[in-house]
């Protein structure tokens, strides 16, 4: 019943909504930048990044002062609410800020606008000085909706001193090694694992499975998840919950169990884990250490990030297109990278900035970085890995057969392309 | 011609409550009830002409969607322990604290009050580190006693009493509150009557002060079981309906499959299943209320 009230208020609020936006839209429609007037954008962007964004809108201010940026910094937990009243409203922001597994989802819904025309207008949108993993998030069909801000990437963690003394100087290179200093790091004794796996990561499996050889889809888009290669991967992840080497509900945070006499001395994650270690856990400085992820047929690691697009609905798509210019220069992306740590999807930023190309840490995501790839931009996908994790679950809690239990995961996410 | 006339008044009185019921409850329902006959998604939020009817097909594949028998299974877990538990604890407490003598149990009124106003998202970081596997204070205590650890929220079942409990502590309160009040209504010439025909202090609740509490006993167990139904916050904040979907209520998978995957029309159904399900057993305690009377 919350539920439906919640369903309900939301129907309700943005029928009001868009009665107001349509209003505003009449009154603002008058100060077009022709008029001399100022004219206002605002920028919706989520997550801790987001608190440091109004700096650089303060120097973009500066540079173009008939332009005022609003900026509303959302948390990622409820930026997908907010961005569905905006959709149903088809009023709120002009610049978006949008995780690249939400692409999908919001072009399908013809939320974004189409910048294809833009993208030989302005050298700045060039795609050949981005990440090409980055360039592809924003590419559906032959239009581009998007234009890459910033990139992320898996990769392995580890604690260097623990797996030199288990032997292994270097990170482990190939799945054999890992599943090997894992087992040596979990017989430490009781209590000591080896490496954390996320019963709740969404894209794992999907990232394993393509280092043994997965296409996870077909040529046909029909999935691939019940087959050998996919089989192998669910396989290879279940025997370390099997033998001990990764713990199940452990319930410590992941820096917690990596920090100390390391419960959990490696792990799976994306480049924000740089910044809470080093302030969660100072002391462990030169004891930890980040590597490409080991090998099976590849090593290829799941390319995430974000994109900046422009809002179907907004009233100044110029005034938005130049702050989006304005992010994509390199200055910026190398000021933006200073001050929140992500990774910049402009190549050229990486050669600038020294601590990307001086710090080894940088050095291993950037090798990482060119071995990654999107995972499959589908309005569905969420679904998908939402159903496959219910199965993983399954899997090694319930000890279910794997192929049986993949076969009706495959059927499913038939059911569910289908749609 | 005056618009105030005796005649009229009463409904310029109740007209802003009627406005606002309208608005905000009658009018949002029905669209709920036309959404859950379509396929809805965010596609059709953001351009209506991608609605399509599908008739009672979300209904149809909702009750075959095994997600869903689960939460239903759960949802009445949920009831079946937690609404009987809440009227006897929540009753037991109000009776300690009335017929208490010491002014400790003044302070005892207002601890029992506080799990109800405080906010539900910092009663879950507090509930899940006394939860919590490795750190817990619950398991800590069990080991210090010589008892294993208990699986608290990661076994399917266990999970869902240890929802129960947390619940449990977070409903005592208000329903307490109700309690006290309906006691204090009752006359002391009653007590003194029987109290001059030798009845002790047990004889007393029993004959006098429990069933002068029929009504209050009824209110709270309608109210209960509304809010129980609709067990949403404790999973929500705690589980997330996991693990193997053991803590799945209906009104949280209503949640997910509305919010998470943009599913509206489908969603939507299944809150109307709920709705249903709700009225008619709300329905059923006032038969049965009347039966007794």
């Amino acid at each position: 019943m919350l539920a439906l009230i919640l369903i309900l208020a939301g129907c309700g609020g943005s029928k009001n909504e868009s009665g107001n936006g349509g209003g505003n839209g009449g009154a603002s429609s008058g100060d077009s930048p022709s008029s001399g007037g100022k004219v206002k954008i605002s920028v919706w962007a989520m997550g801790d990044e987001a608190k440091s964004l109004p700096t650089i809108a303060e120097a973009f201010m500066k540079e173009n002062p008939n332009i005022e940026i609003d900026v509303q910094a959302l948390p990622w937990s409820n930026a997908h609410d907010k961005l569905l009243t905006a959709v149903a409203s088809k009023s709120g922001p002009d610049v978006i800020q949008m995780g690249t597994t939400w692409m999908a989802e919001f072009v399908n819904a013809g939320a974004l606008k189409d910048l294809t025309p833009y993208i030989g207008e302005y050298p700045e949108f060039a795609p050949d000085q981005f990440y090409e993993g980055a360039v592809g998030t924003t590419k559906f069909g032959d239009k581009i909706y998007g234009i890459p801000w910033y990139t992320e990437t898996r990769f392995l963690y580890y604690r260097s001193d623990l797996l030199a003394e288990a032997g292994y100087p270097e990170a482990p290179k190939t799945w054999d090694e890992l599943r090997d200093a894992a087992k040596k790091l979990a017989d430490r004794g009781e209590g000591k694992y080896g490496l954390s796996i996320d019963m709740n990561e969404q894209s794992l499996t999907f990232m394993f499975a393509r280092q043994n050889g997965s296409a996870l889809l077909g040529e046909d888009g029909k999935p691939l998840f019940n087959q050998p290669e996919f089989r192998e991967a669910v396989e290879f992840l279940k025997g370390f919950f099997e033998d001990g080497s990764a713990p199940l509900d452990l319930g410590l945070d992941t820096v917690q169990a990596f920090a100390g006499e390391g419960i959990v001395p490696m792990f799976i994650s994306g480049p924000w884990m740089i910044n809470a270690i080093q302030s969660q856990a100072p002391d462990l400085e030169g004891k930890w250490a980040v590597s490409p992820l080991p090998a099976k047929k590849n090593n290829m690691s799941v390319l995430g990030g974000s994109n900046l697009t422009v809002f179907e609905y907004s009233k100044h798509p110029e005034e938005a297109l130049a702050f989006i210019r304005y992010m994509s220069k390199k200055e910026t992306q190398m000021k933006w990278n200073e001050l929140t740590k992500s990774l910049p999807a402009n190549i050229a930023a990486w050669e600038e900035v020294p601590a990307l190309h001086e710090d080894p840490k940088y050095q291993a995501i950037r090798e990482q970085l060119e071995h990654s790839e999107h995972l499959p931009m589908l309005v569905q996908w969420e679904k998908i890995a939402q159903t496959y994790l219910d199965s993983f679950e399954r899997i090694v809690r319930a000890n279910a057969d794997i192929q049986a239990e993949l076969d009706a995961f495959n059927a499913e996410a038939e059911r569910i392309l289908g749609e | 011609m005056k618009i105030f006339t005796p005649r009229s008044a009463p409904y310029f009185f109740i007209a802003p409550a009627l406005i606002l019921l309208f608005l905000f409850s009658l009018l949002p329902i029905v669209i709920a009830l036309v959404i859950s006959f379509t396929d809805m998604d965010l596609a059709g939020l953001a351009d209506y002409s991608n609605i399509r009817f599908v008739g009672l097909d979300n209904y149809a594949d909702i009750l075959r969607d095994a997600s869903f028998v689960k939460a239903i299974g759960n949802t009445l877990f949920y009831v079946v322990f937690g609404v009987p538990f809440v009227i006897l604890f929540s009753l037991s407490v109000a009776l300690l604290i009335h017929f208490g003598k010491s002014r400790v149990f003044e302070i005892f009124r207002a601890a029992f009050y506080m799990p109800s106003v405080t906010n539900v998202v910092a009663v879950a970081v507090v509930w899940s580190y006394l939860y919590n596997p490795s750190l817990g204070l619950f398991n800590t205590m069990l080991n210090a006693v010589g008892l294993p650890d208990v699986r608290w929220l990661q076994d399917p079942v266990i999970a869902k009493i240890s929802l129960i409990i947390l619940a449990l502590w977070r409903a005592i309160g208000l329903n307490m509150l109700i309690f006290l009040a309906a006691i204090k209504g009752i006359p002391k010439s009653y007590y003194e009557a029987a109290q001059l025909d030798g009845a002790g202090s047990w004889k007393q609740i029993r004959y006098i002060t429990v069933p002068l509490l029929r009504f209050a006993i009824f209110f709270v167990t309608v109210t209960t079981l509304i809010g129980w139904l609709q067990f949403f916050e404790e999973p929500f904040v705690m589980t997330d309906g996991g693990p193997l979907e053991g803590t799945m209520s209906v009104a949280l998978f209503v949640y997910k499959n509305g919010f998470q995957f943009s599913e509206f029309g489908y969603a939507a159904a299944g809150s109307f299943i709920l709705f249903f399900a709700i009225i008619v057993l709300t329905l059923l305690q006032f038969k049965l209320r009347r039966h007794e009377d």
